[in-house]
């Protein structure tokens, strides 16, 4: 922990500190984590940029079917490169302190593949495919029932897509959402 | 995707370089004409509520907009933060005083809202180079300081964040078990964890029970200066209660066997604080006993042990209960917001189905494989429907009465256990007793080196009922013959702890034939598995009643056939099932079912697998602790040291169910959820909760007290201690305790309670139907939106169509087409 100290001053820890839902001992400890995936790189800088597949060597985000996702949500450069800080963002958004409305908003996003706002049946298609992985297929027939089951728990406007509010009011009801939505640094 | 993009970043830049309310007017117009130009039929993507607010980030000088969405947001949040929420309205209303004053500008705000502000800044969801700007814009920004009291009102807020920050970050450092619980997290998901997390409450919920019997009971017990005895006079009054109480104490105990004692509770055990027995009856302080009717007040300081003892005791019982109903409370509530029922099922399943933070390839390929069970269940349950609706009746008479039959021979089995463990009870007691019925030969019950004057005991039993004294000889008895006894000392505890072992494999094999629904089956094997548990215990409890209800003989110390001091023996008897019960989950995880899995991993063979392989049967493990915590609670008042027993032994279970998860078995492929089974948890902890308080308040109020042992003896029960501390109340608080119990107080506040209860009923059913009105609205509303979309997107499209017209360079073509749309849009 001696050397990650050395190469944050007190003010950027301050700084990541009101930022962030993390103590300065856990911003210390995500950077040590974040460190452990490309130890040289970090080690000369500290905010130095990771391609996606080493951000995607973080145990929780390598197996998890949204991995590439999550980080083009969180890369500032969109492309799913990530630096330290939008590193951070995604630790602190996936901490247990983060409101559920964050969490919400960061999960829409990421089930958001095609970036226009809403979930429409493309992207809840792809999010059940991620979400039952490869080796399991589900009938066309069978996933078609499935959406338009959901669709009607949730489509309160009927337009064929989840909006954000949608999505939203639907996070607010479900009690598993901030547990399932929680990655433990 | 990049049209999105484009907007996206577009709006976050404009959204906070801008000041001010003009936000939406200034913002859209200029995306309207780029999107609508690409794609008429975009335009609903535009339109407020279908943003999210990444796109509509937050400007960094919030002026009216801005506070009412960030007020809808907390408000929506925890109560920590609608707390903030009205802190924040109070200083708005500082602010409207602030802009009142002729010379500030409107943008000035006090340092307090600013500080206010940066903290926000962590909730929005932007990069944090983004961010990092905002806050230093922020701090850069002229403010206003803060005078007089708002100055101090404001560092006291300052300070108390800190501290809680600080708090925090002490606290996740003390967490206990941080690491296995990520472990397991890691490997099983987070309903798997919900169970640790419940080992580790009731663990707390004990360490709570233990502090309050410490301070009340066992550290007074120690410090304080007993009163001097008054001495037995064994010739005027032999059976008063100090003779019985020196006869008790004057008995002999013998040391011979350390380690039996220690897992038996007996020998020097016994005469420990670790058991009822050993609490004295005395007032410290006073100078007479507490069963004399007439107490003379020596000082004015005192401490009434057995009035501390029984109130202890209802303390703590009432603290289990409130713990209990408030983290179920806290469950119910969550369940209850979910809506009816399972109404967004698929909606949770696709959007919190996924555990993130599952870190390990294996336990996230049964995660797939447990959705996708799950996904493919519901769907068929949802088929199946219909089909339930238009089942046969011959097939309906078919499955009710083979389920009529299962349950009637679970009844059975149940039965059957019942009267297995009353009759190996029946045995127990028989075989520890050596003599006839006649001779009261009780100290038998309490150490196992009295068995050994079974051959020679009839010599020594004196005419009087006094318990003979053990036969020190009897300590060379062979082995097998100590062995033996052991084996009938433990017998019915055995007999319990292996019938909760195998029952449940049959309840399992027997509910496949009655076809309920999965999640069904887990909650009536679960149901079953209960009452096999509890009927056991319940046998237990009456064998002990009748053990101990017999009629106190006139001039007698003990009763006939009962041990000398019956509460130790009760407490004795649950001290070794609890260690019993303890045990057995050590042989089970480490000498059955590690060689299982042990042989499972390292063997291809199918049968072998079968034996080998074990999930990690959650409602099984959530039992196991919950029966332990149920002999706790009947235990706890005579063996007041088994809470202490149950923290240390919660601990180390802790350990074991950690290795029967992470090493014997194989994530399970069914879906656990964190919210179902922690409300399944509660439910039976509540259960057996009731089912631990209904004997042991039973015993507080009814039945006789050992005259010769613990700190109500003398008293015709528990209870009576209580009612005479009560009764030395003054007189003013005592008719207003009774006037509690009197019709004049009862009838009123019955009224007043059910018309309460009538109005809270009545508001949630109004809010229920206004849920339903409002629901209604909405949809009326999507449609409305819609069709007023659909008609200008189609103006829109048309207006497009125009113009390109216009500008193509056939001149008539334009002129007719001109015409022509006119003649559209006027229709």
């Amino acid at each position: 922990m001696g050397q990650a100290k050395s190469q944050f001053t007190e003010e950027e820890l301050q700084d990541y500190e009101d930022l962030t839902f993390f103590s300065k001992k856990e911003i210390l400890f995500a950077h040590q984590k974040f460190k452990k995936l490309a130890p040289e790189k970090v080690g000369h800088n500290k905010n130095a940029k990771l391609s996606m597949q080493k951000i995607l060597e973080y145990p929780e985000l390598r197996v998890n079917p949204f991995g590439d996702r999550i980080c083009k949500v969180f890369s500032s450069s969109n492309d799913g490169d990530c630096t330290f800080e939008d590193f951070l963002d995604m630790m602190s958004v996936f901490s247990e302190a983060t409101p559920k409305s964050v969490k919400a908003e960061h999960a829409f996003r990421i089930f958001d593949f095609d970036g226009d706002d809403m979930l429409g049946l493309s992207d809840l298609k792809q999010v059940i495919e991620r979400l039952i992985g490869d080796q399991n297929r589900l009938p066309e027939s069978d996933m078609k029932f499935l959406i338009q089951n959901i669709l009607s728990e949730a489509d309160l406007d009927d337009d064929g897509a989840l909006s954000f509010p949608e999505f939203e009011h639907i996070v607010d009801k479900s009690s598993d959402f901030t547990n399932s939505l929680r990655i433990r640094l | 995707m990049s049209g999105g993009k484009d907007r996206k970043s577009k709006n976050k830049t404009k959204g906070w370089e801008e000041a001010g309310s003009e936000f939406y007017q200034e913002s859209y117009p200029t995306d309207l004409d780029g999107a609508i130009h690409k794609d008429p039929s975009a335009i609903a993507t535009l339109l407020p509520s279908k943003q999210n607010r990444f796109a509509t980030t937050r400007r960094v000088r919030p002026g009216q907009q801005d506070t009412k969405t960030s007020k809808r947001r907390q408000s929506s949040t925890t109560v920590n933060r609608r707390k903030n929420s009205t802190v924040r309205r109070g200083s708005q209303h500082n602010e409207v005083q602030v802009a009142m004053l002729p010379d500030l500008s409107e943008n000035l705000t006090d340092e307090e809202r600013i500080w206010e502000e940066i903290h926000e800044i962590k909730s929005m969801p932007v990069p944090m180079a983004q961010k990092k700007e905002m806050k230093a814009q922020l701090q850069n920004a002229t403010k206003l300081r803060l005078q007089g009291i708002d100055q101090i009102k404001w560092q006291r807020r300052k300070a108390w964040q800190q501290l809680q920050t600080k708090w925090i970050e002490f606290y996740t450092k003390m967490e206990l078990w941080r690491n296995s619980l990520k472990t397991i997290e890691g490997n099983f998901g987070t309903g798997v964890v919900a169970y640790f997390l419940f080992l580790r409450w009731l663990m707390f919920l004990n360490l709570a029970i233990f502090v309050l019997i410490l301070s009340f009971i066992v550290i007074p017990h120690i410090v304080l200066q007993e009163p001097t005895d008054k001495d037995c006079d064994s010739l005027n009054e032999p059976n008063s209660t100090a003779c019985c109480s020196a006869d008790y104490i004057n008995e002999t105990t013998n040391n011979d066997f350390f380690i039996l004692d220690i897992i038996q509770g007996t020998g020097f055990m016994e005469k420990t604080m670790m058991f009822y027995g050993f609490y004295t009856n005395k007032i410290f302080g006073y100078n007479a006993y507490v069963n004399s009717s007439v107490v003379e007040v020596d000082s004015p300081m005192y401490y009434d042990l057995p009035l501390a003892y029984v109130s202890v005791g209802a303390v703590y019982l009432l603290l289990s209960l409130v713990a209990i109903v408030k983290a179920a409370s806290r469950e119910f509530k969550d369940r209850l917001v979910e809506g009816e029922g399972q109404f967004y099922q698929y909606c949770n399943l696709i959007f919190g189905g996924w555990d993130f933070c599952i870190h390990n390839e294996k336990s996230a390929n049964i995660k797939h494989k447990a959705i996708y069970n799950e996904i493919k269940g519901l769907l068929q349950a949802k088929r199946m429907e219909f089909e339930r609706h238009n089942r046969s009746k011959e097939v309906m008479f078919k499955l009710i009465s083979i389920r009529l039959a299962v349950n009637i021979f679970v009844i059975l089995i149940l039965v059957g256990a019942a009267i297995v463990i009353y009759l190996l009870f029946s045995i127990h007691i028989e075989y520890l007793k050596p003599t006839s019925a006649d001779s009261p030969d009780t100290s038998i019950f309490k150490t196992l080196q009295s068995i050994y004057s079974l051959n020679s005991s009839t010599n020594e039993i004196d005419a009087s009922n006094q318990p003979i004294r053990e036969n020190r000889a009897s300590a060379d008895a062979p082995i097998e013959e100590l062995m033996t006894n052991l084996f009938f000392e433990f017998l019915p505890y055995l007999a319990i702890v292996f019938m909760n072992l195998l029952v449940p494999l049959i309840f399992n094999y027997l509910v496949q034939f009655e076809r309920y629904s999965p999640k069904f089956v887990i909650k009536i094997t679960l149901l079953r598995t209960v009452f096999l548990r509890l009927s056991s215990l319940a046998v237990l409890l009456s064998r002990f009643y009748i053990l101990v209800s017999n009629d106190l003989p006139e001039g007698h110390c003990y009763m006939v056939r009962t041990p000398m001091c019956w509460e130790t023996y009760v407490g004795q008897q649950f001290y070794k099932l609890f260690i019993t019960d303890f045990a057995t989950h050590i042989v089970v995880t480490f000498f059955i079912n590690f060689p299982r899995s042990l042989l499972a991993r390292h063997s291809n063979k199918k049968f072998v697998k079968l034996i080998g392989e074990q999930e990690f049967e959650l409602s099984k493990h959530v039992l196991d602790v919950v029966y332990s915590q149920t002999l706790c609670w009947l235990g706890s008042f005579y063996a007041p040291f088994l809470p202490a027993i149950a923290v240390v032994l919660n601990f180390f279970m802790f350990y074991i169910k950690k290795f029967a998860c992470l090493i014997n078995s194989k994530p399970s492929p069914i879906l656990y959820r964190a919210s179902r089974s922690n409300s399944l948890f509660m439910f039976i902890l509540l259960l057996s909760f009731v089912v631990a308080v209904v004997p042991v308040v039973y015993a507080v109020a009814e039945i006789l007290p050992s005259k010769s042992c613990g700190p109500f003896r003398g008293l015709d029960s528990v209870w009576e201690a209580a009612i005479t501390a009560f009764m030395k109340l003054p007189l003013f608080f005592r008719n207003i305790i009774f006037f509690f119990g009197t019709a004049g107080f009862a009838i009123p506040c019955f009224v007043v309670l059910t018309l309460l209860l009538y109005y809270y009923y009545a508001v949630s059913a109004a809010n229920k139907h206004m849920v339903e009105v409002l629901k209604n609205q909405l949809v009326l509303e999507g449609h409305d939106k819609q069709f007023l979309l659909n008609r200008l997107s189609a103006f829109l499209k048309q207006q497009q169509e125009y113009q390109k017209k216009m500008r193509q360079p056939d001149h008539h073509r334009e002129y007719r087409n001109d015409r022509s749309s006119r003649a559209d849009n006027s229709d």
